[in-house]
């Protein structure tokens, strides 16, 4: 069980807990001291007295929430303590500035992947292997139906799109934060006669390029432009946008989401979209699998998704030490 | 010619959810390909009894064998994805070596020798043989393969699309593309000229039905908007909707799922052969209750369908009839065009007068529907609330004036159904829907009061709209009390009010009882299980 009383880390009602440094990772309710390991919406609250994560997401938690937030913000691979126990901030490869967490304390090393991916991606630095006695892994996608093909081969799939459909506007809807820029940094903007970006997705590109990440050229969707304008050119928006109230104004229009749930048609047909590009910032099946061999972990559990199959196929081919966490959220 | 490019096209049919653009693809592709390449295509996109070469079942199975995946993990995707097919097309993508040739094959070669003959073979060839298979077929045409393999074909293409996409092509209408395509469906080079044929011969048709004219439901405003005057009003029986066709000595009958049951009825056809005229009707196939004069029990129908061939004590026991309520076509003459009142007097007259010399009156296995005497719209409701005592569904209502059409044409047939029977049952299981409904808990069963002790008595998919599914689901998630693979035992707490058109004594459910058609009108948020029904009173509900 994680929740024995002598484990470094524990999972409470809100969220992953290091009790002997008082602070809590992504928590879900305001908390004294939290460590961020990224900027998605659903990995923080706000009201918490302390916020320590990386520079990158510092930058963009600071956009996003408000720049009167308590942070701290810390180089990866820098070692920090809190009441003792040692600390530090690794690349997970899953957006600009998510990080995974390695906590030592004495000779016992528990490292906390969060949101991870193995797939190259320009906008980010790249997943950092880790050797650690305890392993908290993400399994959002723990299905061996789960491969994602090349990052270029679904760029190419996209542009044929946009391209192929002349007298159309083709919306891509995408998170506005991390998806959309991995896209627009892939993306060859002559290919298209024009690549429109939703304020949301404008916000946070306006970061990465002040970081010196180079991202294809776009200009602003605003909802007075003529839409005749938009024909034949591509439009990246955020998937709350996908309602026909929306979308009835665009006289020709073919609509696309580019997530890794779109391997599976019924998905893609539920929420209507026309066409579905498998995309995703997390590992696949394989990838984690090599995530958890690698790191050579002596405990594994598992947060999010499908972890229970992942966890029982690991266990019996591999006689793995391994478990599903409950969801607690 | 070839799967490569039918897995391009229904990528395109696939991710587009424009008609016109579905249209448009497949235009060009009739344009492009060759006859039987067409045929083969249309075949499969209609999905008109595909042969099924191997069950999605069997597939999964082999999968593992072959891969060494444990099958509860292959069966835990199943139920997130929802179609055979496309698990197992989604986890080869991990195991396909990509040095391997990869060929492209053509539909007529792929489904007139490739898969019969792998369907002919022994369990040990046929697995190592579908692995062949497998390793030939490139990513892209994996999922179209595997979907040939298991014949099921649901992608959103209808009968109507390839319809208006062969009546575009052509230029000639719609009505006719589709009578062409009623029927048996052979798909050889042959029937591609013929559907596509641009002069009309009706001689071509002579041993298809038509296309079946149905009815929407019931809309109260037509009572304020127009006069009852202008309609007829006959029973809605409970039976299989048919057409009896007879062109000189050929005689056919076909149901509305287009499947031939000359062989189910050979009383019916012995009878026909002894009429004078020809004649298409249009009617309801039901087991009839001499004594009461009424029909019996659908159940018995559905018996009497399972016998292809059935003996003559099944035939004494289980008797027939069909009762006429349109003609379509008298001594060789399509009379669809005329009005409703004067296909009636046709049928009285010219056709129903003919057969009474033929039938002797002991044994009238073909019938004609009574119009029902409704002067005002009270007795219509009158009417509509004593159907169950005479065993139908209700009634139809029929614009006198309407010309016979094909599929549902709003203002001319409309079904006014008896108020369902209903009772109130606790949520006890759900399981993953298959289909758009994979992964979210759609398939539900619910129990009612033995006693102290809830039993289980129906199982209902329908009836929920989406945003209720999708609460529902997340409910279902939280409250799971235990998991029998896809199955999950819920906690006893929500009810729901369940419709069903009837309710019979049953020896194979646990209950005792044996719903028709359940489903599902209203979440009863506003009750507790301890006011859910009983065993007790549903069984007062069963009447004999």
């Amino acid at each position: 069980m994680i929740n024995s009383k002598q484990n470094l880390i524990t999972q409470k009602i809100n969220g992953l807990y290091c009790e002997s440094a008082n602070t809590w990772i992504d928590p879900y309710k305001p908390v004294e001291k939290a460590i961020i390991t990224h900027a998605h919406s659903d990995h923080f609250t706000n009201g918490c007295r302390e916020y320590i994560c990386s520079i990158e997401t510092g930058l963009l938690l600071r956009k996003r929430f408000g720049n009167n937030l308590n942070l701290k913000t810390i180089d990866y691979d820098k070692e920090f303590l809190i009441n003792g126990i040692n600390f530090s901030l690794h690349p997970s490869g899953h957006i600009l500035g998510s990080s995974q967490i390695k906590i030592k304390a004495g000779s016992e090393i528990w490292l906390i992947t969060s949101d991870l991916k193995r797939q190259k991606d320009k906008t980010c630095k790249s997943y950092e292997k880790l050797k650690t006695d305890f392993l908290i892994c993400e399994s959002t996608f723990g299905l061996p139906i789960f491969n994602w093909e090349s990052t270029n081969k679904v760029i190419d799939y996209i542009t044929k799109w946009v391209t192929q459909s002349e007298d159309s506007t083709s919306i891509l809807f995408c998170y506005s934060l991390g998806k959309a820029q991995r896209l627009l940094s892939e993306l060859n903007s002559q290919n298209f006669k024009n690549i429109y970006v939703h304020k949301s997705i404008e916000k946070m590109n306006v970061i990465y390029k002040s970081l010196g990440i180079e991202l294809a050229e776009t200009k602003v969707y605003d909802k007075d432009l003529e839409i005749n304008n938009l024909k034949n050119s591509l439009l990246l928006l955020p998937p709350s946008l996908n309602n026909k109230n929306f979308l009835k104004k665009f006289k020709r229009v073919q609509t696309g989401f580019a997530s890794g749930w779109m391997s599976i048609r019924a998905l893609k047909k539920r929420s209507g979209f026309d066409k579905g590009f498998i995309i995703s910032d997390h590992a696949d099946w394989n990838g984690l699998i090599k995530t958890i061999k690698e790191s050579k972990a002596k405990r594994v559990f598992l947060n999010h998704g499908d972890g229970e199959s992942l966890a029982n196929f690991l266990r019996d081919k591999e006689d793995l030490n391994i478990k599903q966490l409950k969801e607690v959220k | 010619m070839s799967l490569n490019k039918f897995s391009k096209l229904f990528e395109e049919l696939d991710s587009n959810n424009s008609i016109n653009k579905k249209i448009n693809s497949l235009t060009k592709y009739f344009k492009s390909s060759s006859n039987l390449n067409n045929i083969l295509t249309i075949y499969l996109l209609i999905g008109k009894r595909n042969k099924r070469f191997i069950s999605g079942k069997s597939l999964r199975e082999y999968y593992a064998d072959i891969y060494k995946m444990p099958i509860w993990l292959i069966e835990t995707c199943y139920a997130k994805v929802g179609d055979s097919a496309e698990v197992i097309s989604l986890l080869l993508q991990d195991n396909l070596l990509k040095k391997d040739i990869k060929e492209d094959i053509s539909l007529d070669q792929l489904l007139n020798k490739i898969l019969p003959n792998l369907s002919k073979l022994e369990e040990p060839q046929k697995k190592s043989q579908i692995k062949l298979l497998w390793e030939k077929t490139t990513n892209d045409n994996q999922l179209i393969f595997n979907k040939i393999l298991t014949g099921s074909f649901r992608i959103g293409v209808s009968k109507g699309l390839v319809t208006k996409a062969i009546s575009n092509m052509i230029g000639i209408d719609e009505s006719i593309i589709l009578h062409r395509l009623m029927g048996d469906f052979d798909p050889i080079e042959e029937t591609y000229i013929f559907l596509i044929n641009q002069k009309l011969e009706q001689k071509e048709l002579a041993y298809k039905p038509y296309p079946f004219q149905l009815a929407n439901t019931f809309d109260e405003k037509i009572k304020e908007t127009t006069s009852i005057n202008q309609y007829q009003f006959e029973s809605k029986w409970d039976g299989i909707r048919s057409q009896i066709i007879k062109r000189s000595n050929n005689i056919s009958i076909w149901t509305r799922g287009e499947e031939l049951v000359n062989k189910t009825f050979p009383e019916l056809i012995k009878i026909i052969s002894d009429f004078k005229n020809d004649f298409v009707l249009d009617g309801e196939i039901l087991i009839w209750d001499e004594i009461k004069n009424c029909p019996k029990e659908f159940s018995l129908l559905q018996k009497r369908l399972g016998r292809k061939s059935p003996s003559a004590k099944i035939q004494k026991d289980l008797p027939v009839v069909f009762i006429a309520y349109d003609i379509l076509e008298m001594n060789g003459n399509d009379i669809r065009s005329k009005i409703l009142s004067e296909r009636r007097n046709i049928l009285e007259e010219k056709f129903y007068n003919s057969i009474s010399e033929d039938q002797n009156n002991n044994s009238r296995k073909i019938k004609i529907t009574k119009l029902l005497k409704i002067n005002n719209w009270e007795e219509l409701e009158e009417a509509k609330n004593s159907a169950r005592n005479i065993k139908t569904e209700g009634l139809v209502i029929k614009n006198k004036n309407s010309k016979y059409l094909p599929g549902r044409k709003k203002g001319n047939w409309w079904k006014y159904k008896i108020d369902p029977m209903q009772l109130d049952g606790v949520l006890i299981y759900a399981k993953p829907g298959s289909g758009k409904r994979a992964d979210l808990y759609t398939d539900y069963s619910f129990a009612i009061w033995e006693n102290n002790k809830l039993v289980k008595f129906a199982n209902a998919y329908s009836g929920l709209n989406n945003e209720e599914i999708r609460e529902l689901d997340k409910w279902i998630r939280k409250n799971t009390l235990e998991r029998y693979g896809p199955v999950r035992s819920v906690k006893p707490e929500l009810v729901f009010e369940i419709s069903f058109d009837n309710i019979q004594i049953s020896k194979r459910h646990k209950s005792g009882i044996a719903l028709r058609f359940p489903r599902i009108t209203r979440w009863r948020k506003d009750k507790n299980i301890k006011d859910a029904d009983s065993l007790e009173n549903a069984k007062r509900m069963i009447r004999n």
